[in-house]
Parts: C-alpha cells; sequence; structure tokens
C-alpha cells in the first residue's frame, strides 16, 4: 500500500509538467496577448509597449519561457499578474479561501441529501414516493446552473432574506467573532444552495441506481435465504458494495473544487477563484491562468489518489491485487 | 422416518402467468431428492417457493406447505425469518456471485448465527464448520474472490449448515464446478446428512448425477411434476414420456459417433402454455385428451406419473 502511494506520487510530478506544459503551449499560442490590447491605447508608446514585454519575458521562444515560468514554480514563485500587478500567489490566497468553503459546503450539503433520498429511492422503487423523487431529480438536472442562479437571485432581491454579493456585510468590522463567522454563513448560503440544488439531481439518480443494483444482486438473496432481518441487509449488505462506484466520483468532485462553482460565483457575486480565473482568461492574464490550471491539475491527480486509496480500503477486490 | 416438509397442491404465478401447477410432494427426514429437468421448469422457483423468497411479480396463489407439521404458507415475513437459515438452508449455483465480495468468509458465515452468543464462541463454530467442509481455518479471514470456484462453494454449504437445519435446498450446486470439483461437492453433500440430521432438495438437469445422489427423483415440466419414484427406477424404466426422452440423449447411452437423440421441439414458455399436457407438443404417442386437459397423478407401484397412457384414459 504505502508503495503504491509513492509509486503514484512520483508519476504526480512528470504528469504536471506535461499538462502545464500543453496548456501553455494553447495559451500561448492563441493570437494576442495582454498587450495585444493596449495597443490600441494611442497613449501608451510601441516602445513602453515592447519594454513591458521584454519585462515579464514575452519576447522570447515559448518554450523558454515555459521553462521559465516551470523554474519559478518550483521555487514557489508563480508569477506577476498583467492586470493587477501584484504577485499570482497574493491574489489566489485572497480568494482560495472564499471558492474552498463554498466548495466544501456545497459539496457536503449535496452527498449528505443525495445519498439517502438515493437509498430511499431505490428501497421505494417504483411506487409513488420513488416516483415523485425521480421526478423532481429530472427537473434538477435539467435546470442549467446558472438559470437556478438567476431564479434565486430573483427570489432574494424581492424577499430579502438573505444577503446578496460578496462575503461580508457593512457592519464587518465592529463585529464579534462569532458574528462574522455568521454574517460569512449567511453570504454563503446562497451560492452554497444554488450549487446544491444543482447538484442533488444527477447525484441522487447515481446513488439510487447503485442501490437498486446491490439489492438486485444473487448475494442479496444468499442473505435473505440466511434468514437476515431486511434493514441488515439493507444497509450492511447492499450499501457498501452501493457506496463503492460512488468514491470514484467523489474523487472527481474534489478536483472541481476550484473550478466547479465559476458560474455561479460570477452570477452571485462571489468572489472566489472561479470569477478571478475567468477574468484572467479573458484579459490575456497568462500568470494567473496558469496558476490556477496549476493548481487545478493538483487537485484532479489529488483527487483521484485520494479515491483510489478510500476504494483500497474498502473494497478487498482492489486491495488484494 | 417423518415427514419434514410437505407440500399439498401448491401453484405459483401471478394474474397473466402459472410457473408452478399443481405441486405436491413430501420430503422424509435424512432423504435426499433431485428435481430434474430442463431450464425453465421451475425447479428453482420450487426451491423459492419453500422458503417464500419469490420474485415479486409471483406469489404463492393457493395451496398448502407445511413444514415440521406447521403451515408456513400463513407465516409472516418476520416469522420465515427465523425459518430461513435457521431450519432451512439454501446453497446456489454461482457461489461467487452468490456471496457477498465485500466481507470476509468468516463474517458472512456468523451473521448467519442464529443464537446470542459471544464473539469468541461464533468464531470457533465457523471455524469448526469450515473445517468439517474440507477448508483450512484461514479461510475464516478470506474473501470470496481468494478462494477458489469449488472451496467458494463449500464455504457456502457452510454458511448454509452453520445453524444445524434439517433442510439443504440446493439450487444447481455443482453446475458451474467442473468435474472433480462438483464430485467433491457431491460427496461431502452425501457424508453430510449421516452427520447432520439433514434432508436434501437437489435442483440438477443432470438426471445420471440425480439417480446417483438421490434416493428419490422428481421430474419436473413446465410447472408440472410428471413422475415421482425412487431414483433407480425413475433412471431404469421411466414411465413419462418427457422422462424417457430425457434419459434417452444422455451421453452415455451412446457409443462413438452414434447421433443423440434429442428432445425435438423446446419447453413452452410460460406465457404461452399448450392447454392440456404441457408435454404434447413435443411428444410422439399424444392423444387427444392430452391436448384438453392436464393429467391427473396415477399411482403405478411406488411411483406417481402424469400421463394419460397409464390408466383407462384414453377413451374418455
Amino acid at each position: 500500500m504505502k508503495r503504491y502511494i509513492l509509486n503514484r506520487l512520483f508519476q504526480f510530478i512528470p504528469l504536471l509538467i506535461g499538462m502545464t506544459f500543453i496548456s501553455f503551449l494553447i495559451i500561448q499560442l492563441s493570437p494576442g496577448d495582454y498587450f495585444t490590447q493596449l495597443k490600441m491605447n494611442p497613449e501608451i508608446s510601441p516602445e513602453t509597449i515592447e519594454k513591458m514585454r521584454k519585462v515579464f519575458g514575452l519576447d522570447k521562444n515559448i518554450v523558454v519561457q515555459y521553462f521559465y515560468w516551470l523554474k519559478n514554480v518550483f521555487t514557489f514563485n508563480l508569477g506577476v499578474s498583467f492586470s493587477y500587478h501584484v504577485p499570482v500567489s497574493y491574489l489566489i490566497k485572497i480568494r482560495l479561501k472564499n471558492t474552498i468553503s463554498l466548495s466544501i459546503f456545497s459539496i457536503f450539503l449535496t452527498w449528505i441529501i443525495s445519498i439517502p433520498l438515493g437509498i430511499y429511492g431505490a428501497i421505494k422503487n417504483k411506487r409513488w414516493e420513488e416516483k415523485i423523487l425521480s421526478f423532481i431529480a429530472y427537473i434538477g438536472i435539467s435546470i442549467p446552473s446558472f438559470f437556478l442562479a438567476m431564479l434565486f437571485i430573483f427570489f432574494i432581491s424581492k424577499t430579502a432574506i438573505l444577503p446578496l454579493g460578496g462575503t461580508t456585510s457593512i457592519f464587518y468590522k465592529g463585529a464579534t467573532p462569532f458574528e462574522r463567522f455568521i454574517d460569512y454563513l449567511k453570504h454563503l448560503l446562497v451560492p452554497g444552495l444554488i450549487l446544491t440544488l444543482s447538484g442533488i439531481g444527477s447525484l441522487y439518480r447515481l446513488m439510487k441506481n447503485n442501490f437498486l443494483e446491490a439489492i438486485n444482486s444473487p448475494y442479496i438473496f444468499t442473505a435473505y435465504a440466511k434468514g437476515i432481518p431486511t434493514w441488515k441487509i439493507y444497509f450492511k449488505h447492499a450499501l457498501r458494495n452501493a457506496i463503492n462506484p460512488m468514491i470514484t466520483i467523489f474523487g472527481y468532485e474534489l478536483s472541481g473544487i476550484l473550478s466547479g462553482a465559476g458560474l455561479v460565483e460570477i452570477i452571485t457575486g462571489w468572489p472566489g477563484m472561479g470569477r478571478l480565473v475567468l477574468e484572467g482568461v479573458l484579459s490575456f492574464d497568462l500568470y494567473l491562468v496558469m496558476a490556477s490550471l496549476l493548481i487545478g491539475g493538483i487537485l484532479l491527480i489529488l483527487g483521484n489518489l485520494f479515491a483510489d486509496i478510500l476504494l483500497a480500503l474498502v473494497d478487498p477486490r482492489v486491495r488484494f491485487k | 422416518m417423518g415427514k419434514i416438509l410437505e407440500i399439498k397442491n401448491v401453484v405459483v404465478g401471478n394474474e397473466e402467468i402459472k410457473i408452478l401447477r399443481d405441486i405436491s410432494f413430501e420430503v422424509e427426514e435424512r432423504e435426499i431428492i433431485s428435481i430434474v429437468g430442463e431450464s425453465g421448469c421451475g425447479k428453482s422457483i420450487t426451491l423459492r417457493t419453500i422458503i417464500k423468497l419469490l420474485p415479486q411479480n409471483l406469489n404463492i396463489l393457493s395451496g398448502k406447505i407445511f413444514f415440521e407439521g406447521l403451515e408456513i404458507t400463513k407465516l409472516k415475513e418476520k416469522e420465515m425469518q427465523n425459518i430461513r437459515g435457521k431450519k432451512i438452508g439454501m446453497i446456489f449455483q454461482e457461489p461467487s456471485s452468490f456471496l457477498n465480495p465485500l466481507f470476509t468468509i468468516g463474517n458472512q458465515i456468523e451473521e448467519g448465527i442464529n443464537e446470542k452468543v459471544e464473539k469468541d464462541k461464533k468464531k470457533e463454530r465457523v471455524i469448526k464448520i469450515l473445517e468439517e467442509m474440507g477448508l483450512s481455518y484461514n479461510v475464516y479471514y478470506q474473501y470470496p474472490h481468494q478462494l477458489s470456484g469449488g472451496m467458494q462453494q463449500r464455504a457456502m454449504i457452510a454458511m448454509a449448515l452453520i445453524n444445524n437445519p434439517v433442510l439443504l435446498l440446493a439450487d444447481e450446486p455443482t453446475t458451474a464446478l467442473d468435474v472433480t470439483t462438483a464430485f467433491g461437492i457431491i460427496s461431502l453433500l452425501k457424508n453430510l446428512i449421516l452427520i447432520h440430521n439433514l434432508s436434501i432438495i437437489f435442483v440438477t438437469h443432470d438426471i445420471s448425477l440425480a439417480k446417483y445422489l438421490s434416493d428419490r427423483i422428481f421430474v419436473m415440466y413446465a410447472g408440472i411434476i410428471v413422475e415421482k419414484g425412487p431414483s433407480i427406477e425413475v433412471y431404469n424404466s421411466p414411465l413419462h414420456p418427457y422422462t424417457q426422452k430425457l434419459i434417452n440423449c444422455l451421453p452415455e447411452k451412446y457409443n462413438k459417433g452414434e447421433k443423440i437423440k434429442t428432445i425435438e421441439g423446446e419447453v413452452p414458455s410460460f406465457k404461452n402454455l399448450p392447454l392440456g399436457c404441457p408435454f404434447s407438443p413435443r411428444c410422439e404417442i399424444k392423444n387427444k385428451i392430452c391436448e384438453k386437459r392436464i393429467p391427473p397423478e396415477i399411482k403405478i407401484g411406488n411411483r406417481i406419473v402424469r400421463c394419460f397412457k397409464y390408466g383407462n384414459f384414453m377413451e374418455s
């Protein structure tokens, strides 16, 4: 097991280098850069732009540029943002907290709601309870998250039961830590609930199908033939088998912690990474985009590794290979 | 010897189809019974009826089942849980899919133990029965995928017998195994009825295996038991045309290069059963009456056969 994890961690570095290299090429090969827009401005002379290009190293060969960037990454220097004129790491640091709290909040809520619902739906399969649940889930899957966000904003702005936009209220500075926490949570609730609602539908369906498959398996018949009570059959034999495929999905979900909420962040005005990165992409803010891709890549690989380890822990067939 | 199981005129099905029609038989103490027939004859459903674990769309429509004198057709699900696994054990065709892949063999056998005893005692008991099945105590800690097919089947048997039941239902337990492994399982089963006070209902499509293993053979066709009787008699002088043809299909009856006479046609589907004797479309000696009525049980010596050929039905 230890060797397996170490092995996987060693694959980590070449994978990340390959991934970032390709992303770098794609960004840099697309026509134009941050300074192309500045050229339109008659007040900035072409000489100044050329000088700035040199300062940022953009005059060199793309491959050389990439290795400069890579060298800096290994010394924990992610470069400077073109548009904000501050180190990228500083920008990310303030936004990262918001995105992570939003993602963890919504992932936690989504899972804690859809797993029991999925089990319930499978047990009540083909009865009216399941039909209603599945119908609602269908609606949930069909509505895009940005549209749901707009509906939410419309509703909230009419009723004003929750604050909209940003992470803090005006009274934030004079508040006690507990009040600050509650205030933060209130701001989190709108984007958090939107993300949760748009995620429940598909996760419910997955869990329901997994559980259904499990309770129709031959080993469940064996358990019945042994005279084990039904609740034990469901929660020991069926649940363990139904939850296994969900672990892989959970791993992927972890990789989406930073990027998964982008659209909702932008619409609800939540100052997270998604918004930052999207703005960065639109303005050719190379190093900002690269940093977010790097972090996303690391999370993807870590999430998968985490899921694989978890799967090995719960499934003896994986463990004893 | 007393009867431990008695089935009287059981009909299983739903509004549209009848899977079992008028099934009656009884099982004596320490008796091995084989139910023989082609696939899709209702053999497995017969076993599932006995422990009342039918597929959701099927029900026992009429008839009675007595187990140790108790009418189990009337029992509720909760009461059935005290009979399943405790008084009646069951083993299956493919142990690899009928064992839960995520739990150790020890865990899966142990959870069936009925009495409330300490964990150590339970473990002791499981290891004892595993050893009785010819498995090492290591198997207790192993997962199903780490065992061979034969070992898995032995573990299944251990699981079915952990509470010392009086009846074992075996649903083609050797079909998925190779010949030598299968033989090991068969001799194990034969030994078990001597040691434990056990009766076995053995479902198979192999009539020569049935003759070797069992005291009596029931031949099933399309949900009806067409012939019942002592194994040797049924095998050596089959009465029902279906049994005769079934035995005529056995390869050991032929020399090299000879063409095996298979039974023409196929088992009728339950949705489209013939009105009279279900075998009549494939029967060479059928009469007019065969297509109109289902033959009643006719007793000939030790045997019971359902065919109009016997008795004085041909004229009417």
